[in-house]
């Protein structure tokens, strides 16, 4: 035994976590608590913040002065934080509505084709997002991939607009995140028997029925870790609202994005990334409550 | 080949030269099924009997719906149901390994067919009262069924497809699954239930001991194909071949070559002086290559000393396998030629012979029986 080896077993246990707790604290850890701390600082107006204590950032929030000084409500990023809710949540339904299909036709598949076909769901993953989003441009924009034909057959008289819509926004995030949702529940459905989908019809249920009383209720645990994989990044995203939103139509993540780089006020989109964090927080707590529940289920007792 | 217990049968289910064949344009086409027919009374207990890949549960899966049939037809009483999906078939299907829904209660369970029929609700409740009851699960309603031994799990199965009055109860396998003690004593408890619910029961297996307890009658089924349709004494006792005698039950087969044919007996011979004289069953000419069979239980051993009588001649034991409540003895008989024989243990408990003995080995010309090839 060496000699600088701790002598007790909890010591020992711990030396040997330690790798794992250095990089937790390092990667996770040490930039919230600097996010933190920023929140409550003063802007620096060049950039960065000054070291002087301040909730002005969190008061920014909810509240503007108006001419006179006096603090009044604003709602304008109220809203913002609305709009970003209502279009991952909008982007997360789409994502569920393609990505179940995907994942039970890959699962019917024969086991030597499933692995290829998952292997396709995650080519994306080696294209940039951004140059993936701006593919998205050419497709819905004017003169773009969707118009140009309509246009040539005489279907539609002008452009479509589809651009620098929610709309638009709302695609880019669903393409963007639907292998996020496909493989949660591709690996909750791989795992279904599907003896019980024929003895759901044999017990006379439609085939419609044995996915709503049989398949869904089954594979609940990867449509809710589905959608948390893609609610979540949703909220945060801001190439999709740039890109195809134009930057006018604002989202959290964007509006994050847009504070440092451009606004100069650190604390300002630290706060919000602090909002961001709390909204993510109560999702994930709610998943773990869904999560022992079907846990119980499965578990007995 | 239908025997009539009184009274006139009609047909729950009849297969008409239903063919199966997997991947049937690929260049490995498996036949599972060729040219099967065969008729299932109303209110009998029906087995399917063979060795695993012989098709029964192909053919159980076929009558079920979860397969299509390459060719032939399946007439459930007077309609035709080959073409038909699984929720429109009348039939319910007991799983070989269960196939409970996990994410409901026992109840919930028996209830599922019914509530997809439709049925009012009252008369849902009192069904899964009365079902459960039926098979002793009533009291573990609440439970989930992996809360639940296989043995209760195995009688909620039986439960949920019984609930909506099928009109054939097809069980795969439903005992295998089971310890030997629980197999047994639900062997009994299916053919009450049979009985008392009067459904007609299509059951798979290939325990020959479990289909000669329940069935009413039986198909043996080997590559595909029904080898014999009959009530268990006449599978066992007068088997068509010697796939069916081999399977069902311990068999000695004597190759031999007949000598002699009078009016009623055939002498067979194996080697120079082993004779054999069988009943003659016609359809033999002298000089015919034929299989003879022997039962084990149907021989008597005795010492050789004792006054043995003309049909016995010597052995020697040539191995002894003891089973508790009997004991095979393999009796080397001369010419190449070992019987296994039983005999019971003697009441002191000691084995009544020993191993390299001389034994006088006695069977009655009727307990011989001539295979056709």
């Amino acid at each position: 035994m060496n000699a600088w080896l701790p002598k007790s077993v909890a010591g020992r246990r711990w030396l040997g976590l330690a790798p794992s707790y250095f990089v937790i604290g390092i990667f996770m850890l040490a930039p919230m608590v600097i996010m933190a701390v920023f929140s409550f600082l003063e802007p620096n107006p060049y950039g960065g913040v000054k070291p002087e204590g301040s909730m002005a950032a969190y008061v920014k929030l909810f509240f503007e002065y108006d001419l006179e000084d006096k603090l009044v409500f604003n709602p304008g990023y109220i809203n913002i934080i609305f709009r970003s809710f209502q279009l991952s949540l909008g982007a997360t339904l789409a994502c569920l509505a393609f990505g179940f299909p995907v994942a039970y036709y890959i699962t019917l598949q024969p086991e030597n084709k499933r692995n290829f076909y998952i292997f396709l769901i995650t080519i994306p993953f080696w294209t940039n997002l951004l140059i993936r989003t701006f593919a998205w441009i050419i497709i819905l924009g004017r003169g773009g991939v969707i118009e140009t034909p309509l246009l040539a057959a005489g279907i539609i008289e002008d452009s479509l607009r589809m651009m620098y819509t929610d709309g638009a926004i709302a695609i880019g995030l669903t393409y963007s995140y639907l292998p996020l949702m496909v493989l949660p529940i591709y690996a909750s459905l791989e795992k279904l028997d599907f003896r019980l989908l024929e003895a759901a019809s044999d017990l006379y249920a439609s085939r419609l029925e044995v996915m709503t009383r049989v398949v869904i209720p089954l594979c609940k645990p990867g449509i809710i870790a589905g959608s948390i994989l893609v609610f979540i990044p949703c909220l945060g995203a801001f190439i999709a609202p740039n890109l195809l939103g134009g930057g006018k139509k604002l989202m959290l993540g964007s509006l994050v994005q847009f504070q440092f780089a451009s606004a100069r006020n650190w604390p300002f989109g630290a706060a919000l990334s602090m909002l961001l964090l709390a909204v993510v927080v109560v999702v994930l707590i709610f998943y773990a409550r869904a999560a022992k529940k079907q846990a119980a289920i499965a578990g007995g007792s | 080949m239908i025997t009539c217990n009184g009274g006139k049968m009609t047909t729950a289910i009849d297969i008409r030269g239903v063919t199966k064949t997997y991947n049937p344009g690929s260049n490995r086409p498996v036949k599972a099924l060729d040219n099967v027919s065969l008729a299932i009374n109303d209110n009998e207990f029906f087995t399917l009997l063979g060795p695993s890949g012989c098709g029964k549960t192909t053919l159980l899966r076929l009558i079920a719906g979860f397969e299509q049939v390459s060719g032939g037809e399946i007439m459930l009483f007077d309609d035709e149901i080959e073409n038909l999906e699984p929720n429109q078939r009348p039939v319910n299907t007991v799983f070989q390994h269960y196939a409970l829904f996990p994410h409901m209660t026992v109840a919930a369970n028996v209830a599922f067919g019914l509530e997809r029929l439709k049925k009012p609700r009252s008369e849902i409740e009192a069904t899964v009262e009365r079902v459960l009851t039926l098979v002793k699960m009533k009291h573990l309603g609440d439970r989930r069924p992996n809360q639940l031994s296989g043995g209760q799990q195995q009688r909620v199965a039986l439960a949920r497809a019984l609930a909506p009055s099928p009109k054939v109860l097809l069980l795969d396998e439903p005992l295998s699954a089971l310890d030997l003690k629980l197999r047994q004593a639900m062997r009994e408890e299916l053919k009450q239930l049979q009985k008392e619910t009067g459904i007609t029961f299509v059951f798979v297996t290939h325990d020959q001991e479990e289909a000669l307890a329940m069935s009413d009658r039986i198909a043996v089924m080997s590559d595909g194909e029904v080898q014999q349709i009959g009530g268990p004494t006449d599978i066992y006792e007068h088997p068509v071949n010697r796939f069916v005698a081999d399977f069902i039950g311990d068999t000695n087969f004597l190759d031999c070559e007949i000598v002699s044919i009078r009016d009623d007996l055939v002498t067979c011979r194996i080697g120079r002086e082993n004779l054999f004289e069988v009943e003659n069953t016609g359809g033999h000419t002298v000089g015919d290559q034929v299989t003879l069979f022997l039962r084990p239980e149907k021989i008597s051993l005795s010492a050789l000393d004792t006054k043995n009588g003309p049909d016995t001649r010597p052995g020697k034991v040539a191995n002894i396998v003891y089973l508790g409540n009997q004991t095979a003895y393999t009796v080397d008989m001369g010419d190449g030629i070992e019987l296994v024989a039983q005999a019971r243990p003697r009441e002191d408990g000691k084995l009544p012979f020993a191993f390299g003995e001389q034994v006088a080995v006695g069977f009655s010309t009727r307990a011989l029986r001539m295979l056709a090839q």
